[in-house]
Order: structure tokens, then sequence, then C-alpha cells
């Protein structure tokens, strides 16, 4: 019980990862350390996230296991400027305050110069939590690189990276393309013309393909060597032999021809030349999809604000806003960001919070109201007292939950990792197998010099067996490359959950995604999900004898009603005061006043004696309402509480009451049903009542008189049928039926995400979210399914043709640069299938005017002017 | 420390099984491309070369990540 305390979550970001190989390494790494569980490692985010026991473990460990397995954990260097040091042992202070933050991996602080460099690991650590390290012994801190924050930083990783990759494409490209010329010199007929002859001698190609093997290829062997010293094998090793294979045996028979190798016509420099252009431009299109991917992310974060103005000592001064307390004064003023999470204490203003909520109209703020930090001020000013500051924010929440959802892994994803990692092994064992079987049997049996390579005019001409079965080996090397399946799913599923933050639906994790892409059966939870969660009145129904048949008649009735209610605390009668009041109907005191608990209310207004109550106490007190009951029962069908309104002894009316469905309940589950999705009402209500809401909304199914403590056990029931099940509540009443459904849907929890029960929460509380949630599931499942196939797809059509399937038949070969070419398609595909997600859009949203619901019944006063005769 | 000398010992001993494995089936393919057939020298050393190598890749993180498991227990 007590390892379980001492857990931690904890996830930092990992570096030259670069497939799905890598991923399994490791995971795999981690995995092995003393106390560590749930390790998920994700290529898309180049993070790893786990648990552990600090009292077996630090931070300190797992840079040393990953750096093992061949990789490292990134680290970030700052610059803070202390002040308040004047001696010695200030420094010593300084720098065990900051080495003992768990995520500093090394802190050294200069006295002369006030500064501290301070080399940690961003994930981990905050550098708001440094300087609060610093000033809580006693000393100032402050950044020195001011500009350099969280966001810059992961921009600049990533763009430095896209450089890079980009840099190496335009040099392996460049000189690629020459060498492509210079070998194919005698078939380029009248255009031989626009190109030196010399380009077409095997030194030129030599001293061509050199600086692109060792430079732009230069990566692949490094991390190889690095890989492989460690015991691990990565695609990096795939791409090292099949480039190192094909330069150095161009480079044998060019220097020695007769070696025996297969001479001058096997010379491969545009195979090694071309085979790393096409594996870079893979790179760099992976690159350039990981930062689009994390695009959301960016813009979330981009929403931080920078600066606060609080007020202190009666005094505007401005800070950064991580800096602000919790309880201070701030002043917003018009167009500006509020800085943290807060209460309005003075002000009048207009605040967009579309950003967070989805919401597209402002929304007013006076006081007493929230304010969420991030959303930024329209029209007024007005001043509030911070009540979430830093990590607790609504903002910081959401942040925190994307990021999460972006590193976590789906099932389909830890498949196809397993896959990819197994498959680098099962691909080098392919390459042994193919090698023999041409060298021993194969070239003899088969081999041809007339036979062509694949997409190319070039015959193989006199290669021997050696050179012959090693093309063939090398060739199954490089085709069989996976390297698109590691961006296949972690590039959707981000793409996927920042879609969905855009329109305030957040997926606790892949799964959840993966999940609600599978859903059969929808259960509602009725009060506050489906309805309103608060009572109002649907119908007043007055008598026919009445002098004025207008609605005066139900105004009377309403407003003594609402007088007679003012004092009580029924629910009931508030709906019916909040009422009369929306009529701003004049509502004065009651000359006297008399509850009648169970039954009803006695009152005399205006002189008026007013009687308000159920069927007993009308019968008890002889007011006369036989002819009213037949209306009286059909309203009570229709799901609606009764009150049976006498005035001086006479019956003049009744008022129904009705927890009103919400506007968009009708909508929602009529688009489900056109999803082809089971909708399930699950209620604590009498089966009548229950029946006649789920017939007004639309519901297939109704489970009735449920208590909420067997909420759960009624979705159990519809999962032992084989049904995966998601259930839509409230989160907090429905907590136990949430953590029971494949998927638990939270509905309007506002902002305060951390707290709720849910695997995809809803900041609004409307119910077409469930289905802008459903939509981005399957929309993110179908593009991962479709990379996945893209990504395996030309593998698994190239590796027979590659290991010379179709060659005794048809005397064609795939040459390494072809297989390249298709690896590099692979990628291509994958890519920007990805980036097709970011143009998505909900049914909701396609069509504005068309998703509002056809018929809100119930959910609006119906003023009926016919008496139950 | 401690961790460190494991570390250093489980690379030793994987090191001498991964070669072990590689210099035998390099032998075999010498010996058998000398018995069954009449490859030029050059064929014969290159493909040693090359099934040396992709044996030694093959090998090395089987043997590596067995023992690591050995000496340290599976989880």
């Amino acid at each position: 019980m007590n390892e379980l305390a001492n857990r931690r979550p904890i996830s930092f970001p990992v570096q030259g990862m670069t497939c799905a190989s890598c991923v399994s390494h490791v995971e795999h790494a981690l995995n092995e350390l003393p106390s560590v569980t749930d390790v998920v490692v994700n290529q898309g985010t180049n993070k790893a996230s786990l648990n552990y026991d600090p009292v077996q473990v630090n931070i300190a460990t797992f840079q040393k296991a990953v750096m093992d397995a061949g990789y490292a954990i990134s680290q970030q260097e700052i610059n803070l400027k202390i002040t308040g040091m004047t001696c010695a042992s200030c420094v010593d202070h300084v720098e065990s305050a900051l080495k003992e933050i768990p995520g500093v991996t090394k802190a050294s602080v200069n006295l002369g110069l006030e500064k501290a460099r301070v080399q940690y690991i961003p994930e981990v650590v905050t550098v708001s939590q440094m300087k609060r390290a610093v000033r809580d012994v006693g000393y100032e801190a402050a950044e020195q690189d001011a500009a350099v924050d969280n966001l810059d930083r992961e921009r600049k990783i990533r763009e430095d990276e896209i450089h890079r990759q980009g840099r190496n494409l335009i040099i392996a490209g460049t000189i690629g393309i020459l060498v492509m010329m210079g070998t194919f010199y005698d078939m380029l007929g009248p255009f031989q013309v626009i190109v030196p002859k010399f380009l077409s001698y095997k030194w030129v190609l030599g001293v061509l393909t050199t600086p692109i093997v060792l430079g732009p290829g230069r990566q692949f062997f490094v991390n190889s060597w690095r890989g492989l010293k460690h015991g691990v094998t990565d695609m990096n090793l795939l791409y090292a032999t099949g480039i190192g294979a094909s330069y150095g045996i161009a480079v044998i028979n060019t220097l020695f021809p007769n070696a025996g190798f297969g001479g001058e016509g096997a010379t491969f420099f545009e195979s090694a030349a071309l085979l790393t252009a096409f594996i870079v431009l893979g790179r760099w299109l992976e690159a350039l999809t990981r930062g689009r991917t994390s695009e959301s992310i960016r813009k979330l974060m981009k929403l931080q604000p920078k600066i606060a103005t609080v007020i202190r000592n009666g005094q505007e001064i401005s800070i950064p806003a991580d800096e602000v307390e919790a309880g201070e004064w701030i002043h917003v003023r018009p167009g500006e960001s509020i800085p943290v999470d807060g209460m309005v204490q003075d002000g009048y203003s207009a605040v967009d919070e579309s950003m967070l909520t989805g919401e597209s109209l402002p929304v007013e703020k006076k006081s007493g109201d929230q304010v969420i930090g991030g959303t930024i001020n329209k029209t007024g000013s007005f001043k509030f007292i911070a009540t979430k500051v830093g990590k607790d924010t609504a903002l910081a929440q959401i942040i925190k939950l994307v990021e999460d959802a972006q590193a976590s892994k789906a099932p389909i994803q830890k498949l196809a990792d397993w896959v990819a990692g197994h498959f680098i092994l099962g691909v080098h064992l392919l390459a042994v197998l193919v090698f023999l079987f041409w060298f021993f049997a194969g070239y003899n049996l088969f081999f041809d010099a007339g036979s062509r390579f694949i997409l190319s005019p070039f015959a193989l001409g006199d290669i021997g067996v050696f050179g012959f079965s090693l093309l063939l080996s090398v060739t199954v090397l490089v085709i069989s490359c996976p390297c698109a399946v590691g961006l296949a799913t972690p590039s959707a599923m981000m793409a996927g959950t920042g879609k969905a933050a855009e329109y305030g639906v957040l997926f606790k994790g892949a799964e959840a995604i993966e999940n609600a892409s599978k859903l059969q059966t929808i259960v509602f939870d009725k009060t506050g999900t489906l309805t309103k969660g608060e009572p109002s009145v649907t119908d007043i129904v007055t008598a026919p004898i009445n002098i004025d048949p207008d609605k005066k008649q139900q105004m009377t009735i309403l407003r003594f009603t609402a007088i007679a209610e003012q004092n009580s605390e029924h629910l009931l009668g508030e709906s019916i005061v909040r009422s009369a009041q929306a009529y701003s109907l004049d509502l004065s005191t009651p000359e006297w006043f008399n509850s009648i608990p169970g039954h009803g209310i006695d009152a005399k207004i205006e002189g008026v004696s007013v009687l308000v109550g159920n069927r007993k106490l009308m019968n008890e007190r002889s007011v006369d309402f036989q002819a009213w009951l037949p209306r009286a029962e059909q309203l009570e069908g229709e799901g609606k509480t009764v009150m049976f309104v006498g005035l001086d002894g006479y019956a003049a009316g009744l008022i129904a009451v009705a927890d009103t469905l919400k506007e968009t309940s009708v909508d929602a589950i009529r688009r489900l049903r056109q999803m082809k999705l089971e909708t399930v009402m699950i209620t604590g209500d009498n089966r009548r009542t229950a029946e006649a809401i789920a017939h007004q909304v639309g519901i297939d199914r109704v489970l009735a008189e449920v208590l909420p403590q067997d909420k759960a056990e009624e979705v159990k029931k519809l999962q032992a049928q084989g049904k995966r099940v998601a259930m839509v509540g409230d989160g907090v009443n429905d907590a136990p039926a949430l953590a029971q459904a494949e998927v638990g849907i939270a509905i309007g929890s506002g902002t305060d995400v951390a707290k709720e029960t849910g695997d995809v929460i809803l900041i609004k509380s409307d119910l077409n979210d469930v289905i802008v949630a459903l939509e981005i599931a399957r929309a993110t499942m179908n593009k991962v399914k479709q990379n996945l196939f893209w990504a395996f797809i030309y593998n698994t059509l190239g590796i027979p043709l590659a290991a010379g399937l179709l060659y005794p038949a048809l005397r064609l070969v795939v040459s390494p640069e072809v297989a390249s070419a298709f690896m590099a398609i692979s990628s291509v595909s994958v890519t920007l299938n990805t980036l097709l997600l970011k143009g998505f859009k909900p049914t909701t949203l396609r069509k504005p005017g068309q998703s509002k619901p056809d018929n809100t019944s119930g959910s609006q006063l119906t003023l009926t002017t016919t008496a139950g005769d | 420390m401690e961790s460190d000398t494991l570390d250093r010992e489980i690379a030793r001993k994987s090191a001498a099984r991964y070669l072990t494995i590689t210099g035998g089936v390099a032998l075999l393919f010498y010996a058998v491309t000398g018995w069954i057939g009449t490859y030029p020298w050059v064929a014969r050393i290159g493909g040693v070369v090359w099934i040396s190598l992709l044996t030694l890749i093959v090998s090395m993180p089987v043997v590596i990540s067995r023992l690591k498991k050995q000496a340290k227990g599976i989880k």
C-alpha cells in the first residue's frame, strides 16, 4: 500500500528516436528499471511517460537507462540572474537549492557574474519552480534568457530538425540528380548535349557520391553504431547496411574492376546516392509532420499570457503572469488577455472564451463571475481576484490533458510498435536467407545477363554470383524498412486530439479515441444531461369560463401562484417564481401564507384566497377539479408534475412543471441514431415519466427507476450483452457508471477538467459535442488505419519483388534506389494523409442553420386556454 | 558503481557469445562454399563478410538482451 502511495508519474522528452523500433528499445530499457511501471514511449511526441518509486530510482537512473539504449533525454540550459548573493556559501545555497529540484541535472552558480547556469529536463521542471526554489532560500532569481520559454524551445528543437534534414535533402537531392544523370548518360539521347560527358565516368560518380554518404548519410551510420553498441537494432541499421553495401561494392568495382565483384558494370553509386536522398526525404517529411501535428498544443500554449497587471499596495505593477499568487487583485483592460483564473470583483465586460470552450459569442462578466486565464477581454475593464494560478489554471489543465493524451498510446499503436520492433531483426534474417538462396542456388538456376532493373533501362550485365546475391539482399533490407509505421498512429492521434480540443472536447488518452470509434450503445443520464436539470413551467391551463380569454388569465394564475410560492424552498415552487420573473410579473407580498407540508400552500393575496397543491389538498378543501382531471392526467403522461390552483374556493387552473430538455438533445439523439448507434436513457424517474421524456427526445431504450448507485450495474449489464458502451453523464453523480463504461463522457464540466471522471471531457453542456467527440474519434481511427495501410503496403508488395520472387519468370530485379523511393512514398502517403485531418469539421458545425433541433417540445412554455372539459 | 560493473560483465560475456556465433556462421559459410561449388575466392570472401555482418547484426541484440534479462531478472 505504501509503495503505491509513494509512486509518482513522470514524463520526459527522449532524443534520437527515429522509428517504431526505437520506441520498443526505450520502453524496454525503462521497463527493466526497478519499480518502474506503465512505461509509454511515443515517437510522435518524442516523450516517455512512466510511474516510479522515487526511493528506488530517480531521473539520473532514467537518463542512464535511456543513454545505454542509445538515446538521450533532452535537456535545456538556462541562465538565471541571481541577486542577493554575498559570499561563497550563498553560491553553495543556491546551487544546492537548484540541484535538489527533481529534473535539474546540473547547476553552476557564478558569484561574480551573479549568474546560475542550470541544465534541466523541461518536461520535469519549470523555470518558475527554479525561481521559487532560489527565492525560498533567500535570494532573487530572474530569467536572463527571457525570450526563451517552453514554447520557443520546443519550436526551436523541431525547427532545427526540419532545417537539418532539409539541408541534408538539398545536398543529397542535388548531387543525387547529378549522379543519376551521369549514370544514365548513355540513355539521355538528345539531352546528352546539356550533360557533360565526364559525369558518366565511374570515378566522377564515386567522387560525387562520397559526400552524400559521408554527409547526409553519416547520421545513419552513427546512430546505428550507437544502438548496436548497446545491443539494439533500429531502422538506421537498415539504411546503414543498405547504403554502406551499395557504396562499398561500387568503390571496389571502380578501383579494382577485376576483383570479381561484377566489375564496372556493377558500380551502384546511384543506388547509394539516391537511397540516401530518398531516406533523407522521408526523415524531412517526418520532422515536418511532427511539427504540424503538434500545432494544437502550440496554439493552446500561445494562449498563456505573459504579463499580468497586479495591484500591490494600491499600485498597479506589471509582472510575469506565472508569478501571480492566488488571492492577488488583477486589473484587466479592454483587449488584454486574462492572465490567470479568478473571480470578478469590480467592473463589467464581455470576454471571448471561444479559444477554450468553443463558444463563439463573448460571455458577459460582472461581479461574482468566474474568468478563465488565457481568454480575451473584449470591451470593458474589470478587476478580479486570482483563484487559480500556475499549473492549476484551466488552461494549464487543458494543455496537460491534451499533452498527456498525445503522449499516450492506443492499443493499435502498441501492436504496430511491437511489429515494427521485431521487424528489423526479421528483415535482417530475411536478407541472410535471400543472400544464401541466390548465392547457392538461384544464380546458377535463373541468372540471365540480359535481365533488367524494374523502372530502369539498365541491364545487370555480367554481374557475378556475389554481386547479384548481395544486390537482392540489400534491396530486401531497404524495401522492408517500416519507417512510416512509427509515425502512422501517433501523428493521427496528435492531430485528432488537437482537433477535438479546438471544439472543447478533451480526450484523456489515445485509448479513449480508439474505444470511442468502436462504440455501439450510448447511455445518457437524464437529469442534467438530456435535460437542463432544473424544472420549469411548461403548461398553464385555465378555465374556459374566464371572462378574459387571452394570455392575461394565464398570467394571473401564474402571478398568484408565484406570490404564494415566493417563500417556498421547494424546487417546483422556485421554478414557478422563476417563470413569473421571466414574464416580469409584479410579485407582491402575500397578506398571509401557510405551507402545508407534502400537499401545497394556502395564502391570501390581494384579498383573494389562493390554494396551490396536489389533488388530495383540493379534495380536502372541497375544491372541485373533477372536470380538469383528464387534462391533468394527460400532462402527467407527458412526464410533467401538475399543480392545481384554486382561487376563492373555485378551480382556477393547472400549472405543469417539468425538467425541460436541452435545446440540442433532440437533434443530438437524431444524429446519433443516424450514426447507427443505439441510444439509452438511464434515470431514477418512474417508467411513465421516463418513457414520456424518452419519446420526446427520440431515445431507443429506457432504463427507468434506477437508483444512482445502480447505474454502473446497468452499464455492466449492457456490456454483458456484448455491447461497447459509452456513458454520458455529469461526471460527479455518474462517476461509477462513467468509469464502468468503455468510454465515460463527462458533459458540461466547465473548465475544471482535472477533477473530472471520464475518458472524454466536454467543456460545454452541449450534447452535440458528444457527436463531435465520436466523429473525431472515428475520423482519427480511420486515419490511423489508412496510415498503417500506407505504411505497410509498400513493404508487403515490395519484399517478394525485392527478394527476386518474380525474377525467374520476368528477369526483372528491383534496384535499391527504387526500393528507397517506395519507402519515401510510404512516408509521403502517411504524412499527407494525416494532414488531411486538419481540415476535418464535425457535421454539427458544417451547416449551422440546419443543426438546430426541429422539435424542442418540453422546453417551451405552452399556454393552453382550454379547460379540462 | 555496482551497476557499471554488471553492465561491463554483460557486455564482455555477450561479446564472447555473439562473436562466436558470427565466427561460426562465417566459417560454416566458407566451408560450404568450398565444399559444394566452384566459387571464385572473391565471392567466397565477399559472402563471408556479408553473412558475418548480417549475423552479427542479428545475434548482437538477441544475445545482449537475453543476458541482461538473465542478470537483472525478467520483470
